[in-house]
């Protein structure tokens, strides 16, 4: 990459931030909301869900093996 | 059988774990936040019916005095703890985003955080006594006179002054919502309520082994 190229590219950077820095000054309330903690929290929801369901049958399969285990001692 | 079932349920949830993440269009006003709803509603449809299915075996078991509507109850009973568990963690992050606090004290979330304590009062009981068939008659009592609180829950939009957002999907006008977020809804209670029952089958599977083993420990 020779100094060209950086050049160009830091001038692409600057301008879009130019342009992008009022844009986002000017934005609703709605419009910010998209821009992170949202997404955070969308996520952050649908883990809990998938970490206690699959927490709920990791848990009876092993209190179950526990038991499984046991029954044949006592038959015997 | 059982594991059968909670295979299904599971592959319905990742239908419908792709329908929100790619196909349900985004609401207008709450933006990706109202996502949330596709598994906040849901999961309280499935503890309610858990908690009545408890009361059910409840009133059952006190009359029959037989002991596989107890296996039923204490089987439907820890999935109802982890599914308003889901509902009491993931409604609050939603509260954030739309009402600016995790929790307040309305009367929506106080009810539903107090049927979480009354549940979890039921296995409190069965296990405080020293005879494990009073400890059951007591679990019974509990899970009858908890699940009241569920129709409380349900109305307490509607007499009270609430900050919980008003029934869109059981109101008198019919459901109040665009058809994709219908339908993803609707997949979404048929995915869960799959789930819980294949869930619960195999945790009465476990109750059937250990009432087993005790059986054989008392020989």
């Amino acid at each position: 990459m020779n100094a060209r190229s950086l050049a160009r590219m830091a001038s692409v950077l600057l301008l879009t931030l130019a342009v992008a820095t009022p844009v986002l000054g000017q934005a609703t309330e709605l419009g910010r909301q998209t821009l992170g903690r949202p997404y955070w929290h969308f996520f952050a929801a649908y883990a809990i869900v998938v970490v206690m369901l699959a927490g709920w049958i990791v848990s009876i399969g092993r209190r179950l093996k526990v038991v499984e285990r046991r029954l044949p001692e006592l038959d015997g | 059988m059982a594991s059968a079932v909670a295979l299904l349920g599971a592959s319905l949830l990742m239908v419908l774990l792709w329908m929100v993440f790619f196909w349900v269009p985004t609401e207008a006003v709450q933006g990706v936040i109202q996502r949330i709803f596709y598994v906040h509603v849901p999961a309280a449809w499935v503890s309610f019916m858990a908690f009545g299915i408890v009361a059910l075996c409840g009133v059952m078991y006190l009359w029959l005095k037989d002991d596989r509507f107890d296996r039923l109850a204490v089987s439907a009973a820890e999935g109802g703890m982890v599914f308003t568990t889901i509902v009491l963690l993931t409604g609050p992050l939603w509260g954030k985003i739309a009402w600016g606090t995790y929790w307040t004290w309305e009367p929506r979330l106080t009810l539903t955080l107090l049927l979480w304590f009354i549940y979890l009062g039921y296995f409190m009981v069965r296990n405080a006594t020293e005879n494990p068939e009073r400890g059951k008659r007591f679990a019974a009592v509990v899970g009858i006179v908890g699940a009241l609180d569920i129709p409380l829950i349900h109305v307490s939009v509607l007499w009270f002054r609430s900050l919980h957002p008003q029934p869109v999907v059981l109101n008198a006008e019919g459901p109040a919502l665009d058809a994709d977020m219908g339908i993803t809804i609707g997949m979404g209670v048929l995915a869960f309520t799959v789930f819980f029952f294949g869930v619960m089958m195999l945790r009465y599977q476990l109750e059937c082994a250990r009432a087993r083993a005790e059986l054989l420990e008392a020989r």
